[in-house]
């Protein structure tokens, strides 16, 4: 135990002494929280907050456009506009303004589209009725042009063609019912009892959200709540790198030669490494934290919640430390050079983030990266705290992601002491 | 292995992966509590190796070595108590104190307390450092590292001190100091075993020699046996060359 504590003493005053090193512990990680959080904030908030900028060209200027118009509007989704440089929208300025970047996406309504569905409406109905009724009426149908930058994702196309159809298939439905509602009132003589147009008051299906979440009331996931946790992750098992340069030093300056030959354990030596790093890892974790609480909300973004479960958060903290601290041991003890570990180290977190869902969430991910991040100690923690952060998780459902993380620590530690009774 | 004999080496071979001729050739060694034993040998000859072997750095492809009766696998704590190391290249933080070294070397040896503060400062004190216990490693002249490598080395009064090359690369008055110091370390009871390319050095410091080539002890004696049974050998240089031929190894 004495020879553990003098260990831990000298590798604190070690760390201490480099200041440069240390800035960049703390530094790095809170820059990269930051500047990570706050570009997915804005790629997040194009799509969800602010929405996707489309310009509507409403030649009908009927019914099918005001209700078009109405339920773009009232989607999250969209950023619509119907004039470009103060002028009112046409096909072709809709199509230049897109051209340029100035629009994602455009909805070009064509003239007499209301009409046009009224008489294919009141085509079909007389024809369910018996009554003859011209081909022509039978075959009016309208077409919507939708403009897209080529740019443009799929998802958001597919988001908003649906909401299209949503509200075209809206104003069908009413157009008909207008149209039976006055069908049925010239067949009934008795006015005061004629059949009212409730179609607007109807709401036959409605949908409720519910986040599958303990919190009584639902937080919504944001990119803070996402992003913090991700790359506090991902910026303490970049530790590997300060952690490679430390070991790699003791072998540079000569005092790995002396440490062979003094009579304590490498395993004593090495957990006083270990110890010192873990605490550097947590102190990461719990600074990110409280920038995320403290420091986003003052450059204009969602303060970051914790959820509440401090025990769990600290555990799992803890967790990552020691996984983070025994993937670094294990590559300094691999790696030849201070070079070669650090860009082995940077390497392998890179990777282990990419299919830890760290860059990308795992569920957009296809089935055989979805398995292969499931090994990824950068998932098992990053899927504890999005427990935590936004299901609300009790301390016993992140225990298993713990005990994972603690054995991979183990496993990885074990490999180092290994590998450095095998170069003997 | 007699009483007497505090290292005793018996067919210690080494054989490194990839590399055709083994290290250590099958050696036969030993030496006596209280020598000071000069282990002399070109470049590559099997010196650092040898040592490194008997401090439990490496381990032999074949052989025996018992330090102080107790075979070095078996008893590898206890016997890393009775050795020191002095390595080649200075074995120290620069970025610690010299007192902040000596305190955690001293530790990792057992020493603790006030029993490692009167050692720090009494072998600080005997090698002209004590004004520079507080200063950092990475500020000292060569020199000084070198008398501070020695005091890391000592400080838990070893039995037996092993010196690979411990006067490289320093200034005269350095040298001078750690041979005398070696001395009176060898007077006070410790065995040292000790390689130098300085074989003037050597022939002033040592009770006995090795002169080991190729991975094998070629020659062993006092030093004034050497350049007895060495033909028109003058100095101890003389038997090296006469031995080693001149030929350059690096």
């Amino acid at each position: 135990m004495y020879k553990l504590l003098a260990t831990i003493k000298k590798e604190t005053t070690i760390l201490l002494r480099d200041q440069f090193g240390l800035a960049i512990l703390f530094l790095m990680p809170i820059v990269l929280i930051i500047v990570m959080t706050f570009v997915q904030d804005a790629a997040f908030s194009s799509i969800n907050e602010k929405g996707v900028k489309i310009v509507l060209v409403d030649n009908d200027q009927d019914s099918l456009g005001v209700a078009i118009k109405r339920g773009l509007k009232s989607t999250d989704l969209v950023e619509l506009s119907d004039s470009i440089d103060g002028k009112l929208a046409t096909e072709e300025s809709a199509l230049s303004a897109i051209k340029n970047g100035a629009f994602l996406l455009g909805v070009v309504i064509p003239k007499n589209a209301t009409n046009n569905i009224r008489h294919s409406v009141d085509g079909l109905i007389q024809s369910t009725l018996g009554n003859e009724v011209s081909n022509q009426s039978l075959s009016d149908s309208v077409e919507i042009k939708i403009i897209i930058d080529p740019i443009a994702k799929n998802t958001i196309i597919e988001g908003v063609l649906s909401n299209l159809r949503e509200f075209i298939s809206g104003i069908k439905t009413k157009v008909m019912f207008e149209t039976f509602s006055e069908q049925i009132a010239e067949v009934i003589p008795d006015q005061e009892n004629k059949p009212q147009n409730t179609y607007e008051k109807s709401q036959i299906i409605t949908y409720k959200k519910q986040f599958a979440s303990s919190f009584e009331h639902h937080k919504v996931p944001t990119a803070v709540q996402h992003n913090v946790p991700a790359w506090t992750i991902f910026a303490m098992f970049f530790i590997v790198v300060s952690l490679v340069a430390n070991i790699m030093n003791e072998k540079k300056e000569g005092s790995v030669f002396r440490l062979k030959t003094v009579p304590s354990s490498y395993l004593t030596l090495i957990m006083g490494k270990v110890t010192v790093f873990v605490v550097i890892c947590t102190l990461q974790f719990f600074s990110m934290m409280l920038i995320g609480i403290y420091v986003l909300p003052m450059i204009g973004l969602d303060a970051l919640d914790l959820g509440g479960n401090m025990l769990g958060v600290t555990l799992l903290a803890i967790s990552t430390s020691f996984a983070a601290t025994g993937f670094g041991v294990l590559v300094g003890t691999f790696a030849k050079s201070q070079q070669q570990g650090a860009i082995l180290g940077s390497l392998l977190v890179l990777l282990l983030s990419a299919f830890g869902g760290i860059w990308v969430p795992t569920y957009v991910m296809p089935g055989s990266m979805r398995m292969i991040s499931e090994l990824s100690p950068m998932n098992w923690s990053l899927s504890g705290f999005y427990d935590l952060f936004l299901k609300g998780a009790d301390t016993i459902d992140i225990l298993w992601n713990c005990l994972k993380l603690m054995l991979f620590f183990i496993l990885t530690t074990g490999m180092a002491i290994r590998m450095n009774v095998l170069k003997r | 292995m007699t009483h007497n004999q505090i290292l005793y080496i018996e067919k210690l071979t080494k054989q490194y992966k990839g590399v055709e001729e083994p290290s250590l050739k099958s050696i036969d060694l030993t030496i006596n509590k209280g020598e000071v034993f000069g282990l002399l040998g070109p470049n590559g000859a099997g010196k650092t190796t040898l040592i490194s072997i008997i401090c439990g750095i490496l381990k032999p492809t074949y052989g025996r070595v018992l330090v102080d009766g107790k075979d070095i696998y078996s008893h590898k704590d206890s016997i890393k108590e009775l050795i020191g190391v002095v390595p080649q290249d200075i074995a120290l933080y620069p970025m610690l104190t010299a007192k902040e070294n000596l305190n955690y070397f001293g530790a990792l040896y057992g020493l603790k307390g006030k029993v490692l503060e009167d050692k720090i400062n009494y072998w600080l004190e005997r090698l002209g450092l004590s004004h520079a216990a507080n200063k950092r490693i990475d500020k000292f002249s060569g020199g000084m590292k070198r008398r501070i490598n020695l005091i890391a080395s000592v400080l838990h009064d070893p039995k037996i001190l092993f010196l690979d090359e411990p006067t490289v690369g320093i200034d005269v008055q350095s040298r001078a100091e750690i041979l005398e110091q070696l001395k009176i370390i060898n007077k006070q009871g410790t065995t040292i075993l000790y390689t130098s390319h300085h074989l003037d050095e050597a022939e002033n410091l040592c009770t006995n020699i090795g002169i080991i080539d190729f991975g094998n002890i070629i020659a062993k004696g006092s030093p004034s046996e050497l350049v007895k049974n060495t033909e028109e050998a003058r100095n101890l240089e003389d038997v090296f060359l006469h031995l080693t031929k001149r030929k350059l190894r690096d």
